[in-house]
């Protein structure tokens, strides 16, 4: 390899690699939520190590920037919403450790990996709590959606619609993720109970990655190969709009499904015009574990006692219990409503925004609150 | 008067005062390390044995990969695979260490290293042979390591030996001395300072500075990149197994290091034409690279705004860098 001109050439590379690396490379952040009335008394640092741009992500970081703002005791949110890695998680929270924070609230991206930088945060008195799935550390409290639950209420609805009888495509998450492994659970729980109910194309379902575009082409393909003929009811795991997208541009009649609470998918089940008969019923999956997170945090800061789920199956453990709302009755359509009515929801966030007991903020402040965040 | 014969004298005489000029910009980094903790110290003014710890371990995985980066860079190349090395590496090792005993954990160890020197050969020798450039084998080869490691373990998990992880976290004596501080310097030292005086070293920078006068003074290009390559492995390795023993699982997907390499790697005063700079550079700017980050949280900077002002950094330092290099030329 000769070098006709070596500054001509590292130049051209450099250009390329300092822009894509500059566009890639991580970036600490904040953004935090400030000021309201008197008494403040906390500071907190949040970690979102992946997900930036993702609804269920973004939302969770939402709220737990309004819930520390109607807080009245938060006087700073330090916010790290990024990209990255267990490795680069650690080296956040490690950094919040030296901002010296009363409490770091974090979106795990690992059930072990954090545990180091987790015990010296209480060896410096931080409380720690961990939102949407959980971490093995002893010390630190868990808070997540019950996914076993969540698919146990899509499955019994669906099941049901069907009077217990016909066949039911099972579309799932990601392989080997906590929340589908758990989801996974809560739909052989029922499915043990109607014998008469079958599933394509497996008992193991088809995975859609959480990845819309995959979902899409999956469901093309279901469709293309005559099976979506032979097929009664669907069975999601949040990627319902694009599987009720796909039935409505190849033709086909719809048919009931159970999805989670995501916005697009919510819309068609409200939407009899363009989606004729579609019969849907849609599952909370509640981002706002992060504003339940700053909550649980600051009961443990205040010391107040926290009850602990004794069905988890792990210590220091809360679940949230997910409801079901159906497109069938007058009632829950108003319910569906409401929810989407929202001002400034974006169509891949989950609806749900209350939790009863956890969440203080009004609804329908959220989107905008976080915004001026 | 002819043109090429200025260019060889004149990169054979940056040969020679390359230490001088190295030590300037690794002075200047070192200035500008002083500085940001002095700035960190204003802002956030409890900093202290938290941060310096944190820093410690933080730090680890990528300023391997910056010296893997660097080493590959003075010879003239770019290693575009050392974030699926690492994966790869790190979910083998947290594999083959689950659930064993000490000892087995160390001979997971070695051999973990001698698969990097393995993988880095085989890197070297495909674009040696190919002769493609080195920046489309190696992204070629990063998939191919990838799509190994996940191979091995489709999602994260495993664990690491206790007394890997005994290495790298905590202090060492000294309550302000990161033991990962201690373990960073050593391991590169050892294996660096016997490469760059001997006689490996001076064919890296000749035939980074300039193949065709290298080859023409006896330098083996082939071997001299083959082996460049082979040490960017093992130090990609020492990246690998040291996100295992940070994190103490192995994650089968790349994190952001490849690219991030490169930027410590420009940042610490490494040509990318080659021939130029050291592996203590990329070092201080990694953990200048981590401070900067550090700060972010203190101040509570809004993520956009932190891209944007590393984007900034970067190409500020390489402005900086053809600057200097276009008035050395007229010169």
């Amino acid at each position: 390899m000769s070098k006709p001109s070596t500054r001509a050439r590292s130049l051209a590379m450099l250009a390329v690699i300092a822009i894509v690396s500059a566009c890639s490379s991580p970036a600490a952040s904040g953004g935090g939520g400030s000021s309201s009335q008197g008494a403040k008394q906390y500071t907190i640092g949040y970690s979102n190590g992946g997900g930036v741009g993702n609804g269920f992500r973004e939302e969770q970081v939402c709220t737990a920037k309004a819930e520390a703002k109607v807080s009245g005791q938060v006087s700073n949110l330090t916010v790290i919403h990024r990209n990255t890695d267990a490795a680069g998680q650690l080296a956040d929270i490690r950094s919040l450790i030296a901002k010296g924070v009363n409490a770091i609230v974090f979106n795990p991206n690992d059930p072990n990996a954090l545990n180091p930088a987790l015990a010296e945060a209480h060896a410096a008195g931080i409380k720690t709590v961990s939102v949407d799935a959980y971490v093995t550390d002893p010390s630190t409290w868990n808070l997540y959606n019950n996914q076993v639950k969540y698919a146990e209420l899509g499955a019994k609805w669906l099941f049901d619609q069907l009077g217990g009888k016909g066949t039911v495509w099972y579309t799932r998450g990601l392989a080997g993720h906590p929340a589908d492994s758990d989801r996974d659970k809560g739909f052989q729980n029922i499915l043990k109970q109607y014998p008469n109910i079958k599933v394509v194309p497996s008992k193991q379902g088809v995975f859609t990655g959480w990845d819309p575009a995959k979902a899409t082409q999956i469901t093309n393909d279901f469709i293309s190969s005559g099976q979506y003929d032979h097929i009664d009811g669907i069975w999601a795991s949040g990627m319902g709009k694009q599987i009720v997208d796909a039935i409505k541009a190849a033709n086909k009649p719809f048919k009931p499904i159970a999805d989670a609470d995501i916005g697009g998918f919510v819309s068609q089940l409200l939407d009899p015009t363009k989606f004729p008969s579609l019969k849907g019923a849609a599952v909370t999956n509640t981002a706002s574990v992060g504003g339940a997170g700053i909550t649980l945090a600051l009961k443990l800061l205040n010391g107040e006692q926290v009850q602990a789920d004794p069905n988890a199956g792990r210590p220091n453990t809360v679940l949230l219990d997910p409801v079901l709302v159906d497109n069938l009755s007058d009632a829950s359509k108003t319910q569906l409503k409401a929810w989407i009515s929202v001002p400034g929801m974006d169509p891949l966030w989950p609806l749900s925004l209350s939790i009863k007991g956890w969440t203080t903020y009004d609804a329908n402040t959220v989107p905008s609150t976080c915004k001026g965040a | 008067m002819s043109a090429a014969a200025v260019t060889t004298e004149r990169s054979l005489s940056d040969v020679l005062v390359s230490p001088i000029r190295r030590n300037t910009w690794v002075l200047a980094l070192l200035g500008l390390l002083a500085v940001l903790l002095v700035f960190t110290k204003l802002i956030q003014p409890s900093y202290g044995l938290a941060g310096v710890q944190g820093l410690g371990i933080s730090i680890l995985p990528l300023a391997f990969a910056a010296v893997a980066q660097a080493v590959v860079v003075i010879a003239g190349g770019v290693d575009l695979s050392i974030g699926s090395v690492m994966a790869l590496t790190s979910v083998i090792a947290a594999s083959l260490m689950e659930g064993q005993s000490d000892a087995f954990g160390v001979a997971v160890v070695v051999g973990v290293l001698l698969l990097g020197v393995v993988i880095g050969t085989t890197n070297g020798a495909l674009v040696v042979i190919t002769r493609v450039p080195d920046i489309v084998v190696t992204l070629a080869m990063s998939f191919v390591w990838a799509g190994c490691a996940l191979l091995v373990r489709s999602a994260p998990g495993g664990a690491a030996s206790p007394w890997l992880l005994n290495l790298v976290i905590g202090p060492f004596g000294n309550p302000w001395i990161p033991k990962a501080a201690i373990v960073l310097v050593v391991i590169v030292a050892i294996i660096w300072i016997p490469v760059a005086r001997g006689r490996f070293g001076l064919s890296l920078y000749a035939v980074g500075s300039n193949q065709l006068a290298a080859f023409r003074s006896g330098v083996s290009i082939g071997r001299t990149k083959v082996l460049a390559y082979a040490l960017t492995g093992l130090f990609a390795t020492l990246a690998g197994l040291s996100l295992t023993a940070s994190t103490s699982i192995g994650t089968p997907v790349p994190g952001p290091y490849t690219l991030e390499s490169v930027a410590a790697v420009v940042l610490g005063g490494v040509s990318l034409a080659g021939g130029r700079g050291g592996v203590f550079g990329p070092i201080v700017a990694v953990v200048v690279l981590q401070i900067i980050q550090n700060d972010m949280t203190f101040l509570n900077v809004d993520p956009n705004y932190a891209l944007v002002a590393q984007g900034v950094i970067l190409i500020g330092v390489l402005v900086f860098g053809s600057v200097i290099e276009i008035r050395r030329a007229r010169r």
